[in-house]
């Protein structure tokens, strides 16, 4: 019986073993899994007609001609919406409609004022006109049927006044008809409910199909656009078609979500068909169409990242890590070289060795503090260089984060090379140096490659260090390495934490954050490849 | 012909036609090579070193313009004030420097990770050292590797994207990034130093040990528990030190997932509250003060307390790794 | 073989140094009385040296002559390689030796602090236990010995074909000197270890058991280079194998446990050994 307890006590421990090491390798696939998957869609995607034109006018790239139909295309099955849109706003809008009015006026008199006429007929006419202007005014600002229509009916009355012929009066009398069909449609008493959800309706159309046409074109390229990708126009779509609202259901229980079309609240007016009509004709308004955009991974971005891709970051990163390389890797070899070949167990080296090992402990934002304080405020005005964050001090600082991992990897690799490599080269003649250089470094490069490639990936993907030293969110291409850059792994972390806006774009934070781990992971890859290889040669002869 | 050659060469052997002794006078060259070749090597090996001290001398030198500042008492007030103060408002009209909750910050994330990775990861490297076959073995080596590589920006991407949702969602907790969240992402991070070492600890015990536990009828796991882990104990030690200095060294995840809020959690066990760490103070408000203000220099004496607490940490795991790696000699040799 | 060396155009720089050691060659051999006019070029006396501060080898003193095979046998970890890789210093790699006594080569004390390795390992080769050509092809091994000294391009080529020709391995890699050295066989590659370390000119050879990774018949195509060699050169073997110390040496020394036990002609120490554990080792006793 008690064997049997210690049996089971084996065996579930065994079974605790395998399942933690599958928790490891789960926590690999749930974390990456998801960032590689959403992250690809930054580059395969259903691409819509505003993306193809926004890759026209930025990049160029496609025809014309193509585009021009398609745009056509797509304009015809557009212009239901705005007509829509736009002949209920009439009735809705009153704020607007009311500016107008008085800008109409305004118009009026000043047109009278260059007519010469004298000053008594010039009063009464304006009078004529402003009591126009006042019945209309009224009639928007009421909420009752009732009292809008004899408001409406005088309007109307002088709609034959010779006086207001081809004067900006005469808009008057359209406004009023206007105004005379809604009202028989729709219930002003929810007029304000109304007029707050046409903004709400305006924008998602606007995100869904860009700015409406005649309208001018907005300063910013993010309002330039519709939606670019079919998958956001699905979800701008969903907003336009779906209120959200939190509700309190139970006493005492958390707010529940409750989402009810957004038609309902338009019902019995011309609006309601508006939805759906989107809803039906989305994909003849967006023409949407399989595209790789490959070339996000070379593309500048807008600011805020919402359109465009991250060349500018990966071109950062590249030099970031290849600069630190090229600093770390000569260093580190040499220091290797000396630790194996020529030092023995003395004070000095063992000191040596603490500090290496030091140096691999120190904390990534400790060396981030230490890249600001000496190369940017200490070495570069020494050397009478701007004192500002650059890409040559984030790599120096780099390069002493990877210097560690270099100068192990390097000792390793030096020290696995067989002895007798040594010995045959020793044996001819040949001096430590020569040896050296051409029996036990050729020999030794595969793993010296090895821990290049796994620092290279180290510093690709460290953020504290550079903070500081040398990178930016936003910014132009660097010119020179005395410029901040921008990062992949900076641009990551301020994607992910930014503003509201890389919130829309949830494709960009996850393509930057893939684009990394798909760097790391590659590299990583190939360390693991020439290590196999390597066992597989050593254990071959 | 070929037998001529064969001659030839035969003939101009045995003849010491070179000098074997060489006095440092006679091959100066060779001699002031071989010397200027070694001070060169030596000198470039020393840019470590040279590295090490000017990370704590910069360091130093920037934070003590915080440390002494008026008059003495003043700066004991305000060293006073730092580590025992949990009022931390250095942008106020009457900046405080109480760094108390950043410390309390930086132990709760890390020990709530060391929480969930060290039970993980020792059962881990004991699967790997003792109980995994070969195959599984050569396939979970890389999978750590990989795991441990990727970027701490990713891992706190994850954390803010996919962990700090869920969390508000499904714990119901007000707030997705905190204590917990940072904990768990660390955790992940420090899993695969602490099983690597702790594999190669467990590994290096030698076979001995085992077959004479397993000779007295003790089981896989009674073996393990009983007579291996003691036996590499001084290993596991190094490796959870390791962990613990690559969770509290960590930045960008517990910038990204802790919530940053200056407070000491109450109840103290509630994890699920934000804090905020030292590592996050730095690199969150250093983009935002000017150089040479007295908020600069308290953010270098915040990396100061850091680099000094991962400096000792890193002593102690060097011990235990010495101890260890005199303990496998050890065990090998039996 | 006399001749060879008289031909030598520094002949009497030799001839000086060499009466000397005759003399003490007789006294210290009886066995060697009757021999031609032979020179010693390795000459230890009260040799010893440490591991640390474990002992390799203790207190050897004998001598070593020109153009003459000297096999050293003994049982494992006798301390047989350790002396003979302090011939050529190849124990300095190991860290924490020293040395005590005199080891000199042409009466020249090698472990004296001025000494210039380079030269030293340039004059004597050596071979060892396991074929190890470097990762280059057959013709960049065997060229760079001789291109460390700055022998020039032209003549390299012509040095290659007679080194290949002195080590018996022309012919069979003729057509293949670019290729990789790693590509032939065992005994190939061990002859091309020969070949590489004759293109330095050494003086004397060390092998360390340079046939204990091959098969038969490699190590018999090795053992007739080695008979073919000794006309030009001092080889010193260290070998496992007494048939192998008998078939192709001229004298024998018996190491155990770090010291010399016997040390006389093969004929004699074969047929009859003046102690008795050589006479156990020998026969196969023990060992």
């Amino acid at each position: 019986m008690r064997l049997g307890v210690r049996l089971l006590i084996n065996n579930i421990f065994t079974y605790f073993s395998a399942i933690s090491i599958v928790l490891m390798a789960g926590s690999l696939l749930i974390i990456i899994g998801p960032m590689i998957c959403k992250g690809s869609g930054a580059i395969f995607f259903r691409s819509t007609v505003e993306f193809r034109e926004l890759q026209f006018n930025m990049h160029n790239r496609g025809s014309k001609q193509a585009l021009d139909e398609q745009k056509a295309l797509a304009e015809s099955a557009r212009t239901p919406v705005y007509e829509i849109l736009n002949h209920f706003k009439q009735g809705i809008d009153t704020s607007s409609l009311q500016t107008k009015v008085r800008e109409n006026y305004r118009q009026y008199g000043q047109q009278l004022r260059f007519q010469n006429i004298d000053r008594n007929k010039f009063t009464e006419y304006r009078n004529q006109a402003k009591e126009l202007r006042d019945e209309l005014v009224a009639a928007y600002e009421s909420v009752d049927v009732n009292e809008i229509r004899p408001h409406l009916q005088k309007v109307l009355d002088q709609a034959n006044n010779a006086l207001f012929q081809n004067t900006p009066i005469a808009e008057y009398f359209q406004f009023a008809r206007d105004y005379q069909q809604i009202i028989s449609t729709v219930d002003l008493r929810k007029r304000d409910q109304y007029a707050q959800e046409l903004t709400k309706v305006q924008e998602q159309i606007r995100l869904l199909l860009g700015p409406q046409p005649g309208r001018g074109k907005p300063a910013l390229a993010m309002d330039q656009y519709g939606a670019t990708r079919m998958d956001r126009a699905k979800v701008v779509l969903d907003e336009l078609m779906w209120t959200t609202q939190w509700v309190e259901i139970e006493k005492g229980k958390p707010l529940q979500k409750k989402r009810t079309p957004r038609a309902e609240i338009f019902a019995g007016t011309e609006m309601e068909k508006l939805f759906s009509y989107i809803e039906q004709n989305l994909n003849a308004m967006l023409l949407p169409k399989p595209a790789v955009y490959w070339q996000y991974l070379i593309d500048d971005s807008t600011p805020g990242h919402f359109f465009g891709g991250i060349g500018p970051e990966i071109i950062g990163t590249l030099l970031l890590t290849l600069l630190a390389i090229a600093f770390a890797v000569p260093l580190g070899i040499i220091s290797a070289a000396y630790l194996v070949e020529c030092a023995g167990d003395t004070i000095t080296v063992r000191i040596i060795r603490i500090c290496i090992n030091t140096l691999a402990g120190v904390p990534s934002i400790v060396f981030g503090l230490f890249g600001l304080a000496f190369f940017v405020l200490y070495l570069f005005p020494l050397a009478g260089m701007q004192s500002k964050p650059c890409i040559l001090a984030a790599s120096l600082t780099l390069a002493l984060l990877i210097l560690p991992v270099i100068i192990r990897a390097s000792e390793e690799a030096i020290k696995s090379v067989p002895q007798t490599y040594k010995e045959a080269s020793l044996a001819l003649g040949a001096s430590n140096f020569k040896t050296f250089i051409s029996v036990t470094f050729p020999a030794a490069l595969p793993g010296i490659l090895t821990g290049i490639i796994l620092s290279l990936s180290r510093a690709a993907g460290e953020t504290a260090p550079i903070l500081f030293t040398g990178a930016v969110a936003l910014g132009p291409i660097p010119r020179s390495i005395f410029e901040p850059t921008r990062a992949l792994s900076y641009g990551s972390y301020d994607i992910a934490v930014g503003d509201r806006i890389a919130a829309l774009v949830p494709h960009q934070q996850f393509g930057i954050v893939t684009a990394l781990i798909l760097l790391v992971l590659g590299l990583n890859i190939c360390a693991i490849a020439i290590r196999w290889k390597l066992a597989k040669r050593f254990r071959g002869t | 012909m070929a037998d001529n050659k064969n001659n030839s060469l035969l003939e101009q052997a045995a003849d010491f036609s070179r000098p074997l002794l060489l006095s440092p006078a006679q091959d100066m060259k060779g001699y002031i090579l071989s010397h200027l070749g070694r001070a060169f090597l030596f000198l470039i090996t020393c840019t470590s070193v040279l590295s090490v001290l000017l990370i704590f001398v910069f360091i130093i030198k920037e934070s003590l313009p915080f440390i002494f500042q008026g008059t003495w008492s003043a700066s004991i007030n305000r060293m006073w004030e730092f580590f025992t103060s949990v009022r931390w408002y250095p942008e106020a009209g009457q900046p405080e420097f109480g760094a108390l909750t950043l410390f309390a910050g930086s132990i709760y994330v890390t020990f709530g990770a060391l929480l969930f990775a060290v039970p993980t990861s020792l059962i881990a490297a004991m699967f790997l050292s003792d109980i995994a076959p070969f195959q599984v073995k050569q396939i979970c080596k890389p999978i750590i590797e990989v795991l441990a590589a990727i970027p701490s920006v990713a891992y706190g991407f994850f954390a803010v994207l996919v962990v700090a949702p869920w969390m508000q969602t499904h714990l119901g907790l007000s707030t997705g990034t905190n204590a917990l969240n940072a904990s768990i992402i660390l955790a992940i991070m420090a899993i695969p130093t602490i099983v690597s070492v702790a594999d190669d600890a467990m590994s290096s015990t030698g076979r001995a040990i085992r077959e004479a536990s397993y000779a007295l009828g003790a089981t896989r796991a009674e073996t393990l528990v009983k007579v291996v882990m003691p036996a590499a104990h001084s290993g596991i030690i190094a490796a959870i030190i390791l962990g613990m200095m690559r969770a509290i060294g960590e930045t960008m995840v517990v910038w990204m997932a802790a919530g940053n809020a200056s407070q000491i959690p109450t109840p103290w066990w509630n994890l699920g509250s934000a804090v905020r760490t030292m590592t996050a103070t730095i690199a969150g408000e250093m983009g935002e003060t000017v150089q040479g203000s007295q908020h600069y220099h308290s953010l270098f004496m915040v990396g100061l307390i850091l680099l000094a607490f991962t400096f000792m940490l890193n002593l102690c795991s060097e011990y235990f790794l010495a101890q260890a790696k005199k303990i496998g000699k050890g065990g090998k040799r039996k | 073989m006399v001749t060879k060396v008289l031909s030598m155009p520094s002949n009497e720089r030799h001839v000086i140094k060499i009466n000397r050691p005759k003399m003490e060659a007789k006294q210290g051999n009886p066995g060697l009385s009757g021999s031609p006019e032979v020179n010693t070029i390795i000459e230890s006396r009260n040799f010893w040296l440490y591991y640390g501060s474990k002992p390799g080898v203790r207190d050897i003193t004998m001598k070593v002559y020109s153009s003459s095979v000297t096999a050293i046998i003994g049982p494992s970890g006798c301390g047989k390689s350790t002396f003979l890789r302090s011939i050529n210093r190849m124990n300095d790699l190991v860290p924490g030796t020293h040395a005590k006594g005199y080891l000199g080569v042409n009466g020249t004390n090698v472990y004296d602090p001025k000494i210039n390795l380079v030269n030293l390992r340039q004059q004597i080769g050596m071979v060892f236990q396991k074929p190890n050509p470097f990762s280059k092809s057959i013709y960049d091994n065997i060229v760079y010995g001789p291109k460390l000294q700055g022998v020039s391009k032209a003549d390299l080529d012509d040095l290659v074909e007679k080194c290949l020709h002195s080590a018996a391995l022309w012919d069979e890699v003729k057509d293949d000197l670019h290729k990789s050295a790693l590509a032939l066989s065992g005994g190939q590659q061990q002859r091309l270890c020969i070949a590489r370390a004759l293109a330095t000119k050494p003086n004397v050879l060390l092998m360390d058991e340079p046939c204990s990774a091959l098969d038969p018949i490699a190590t018999g195509r090795i053992e007739d280079l080695i008979i073919q060699l000794k006309k030009a050169y001092t080889i010193v073997i260290v070998t496992h194998n007494m048939q192998q110390a008998a078939r192709v040496s001229d004298r024998t020394a018996f190491f155990c446990l770090g010291e010399l036990i016997e040390y006389d002609t093969t004929d004699h120490m074969f047929t009859n050994p003046s102690n008795k554990q050589t006479e156990d080792y020998i026969t196969g006793r023990f060992g």
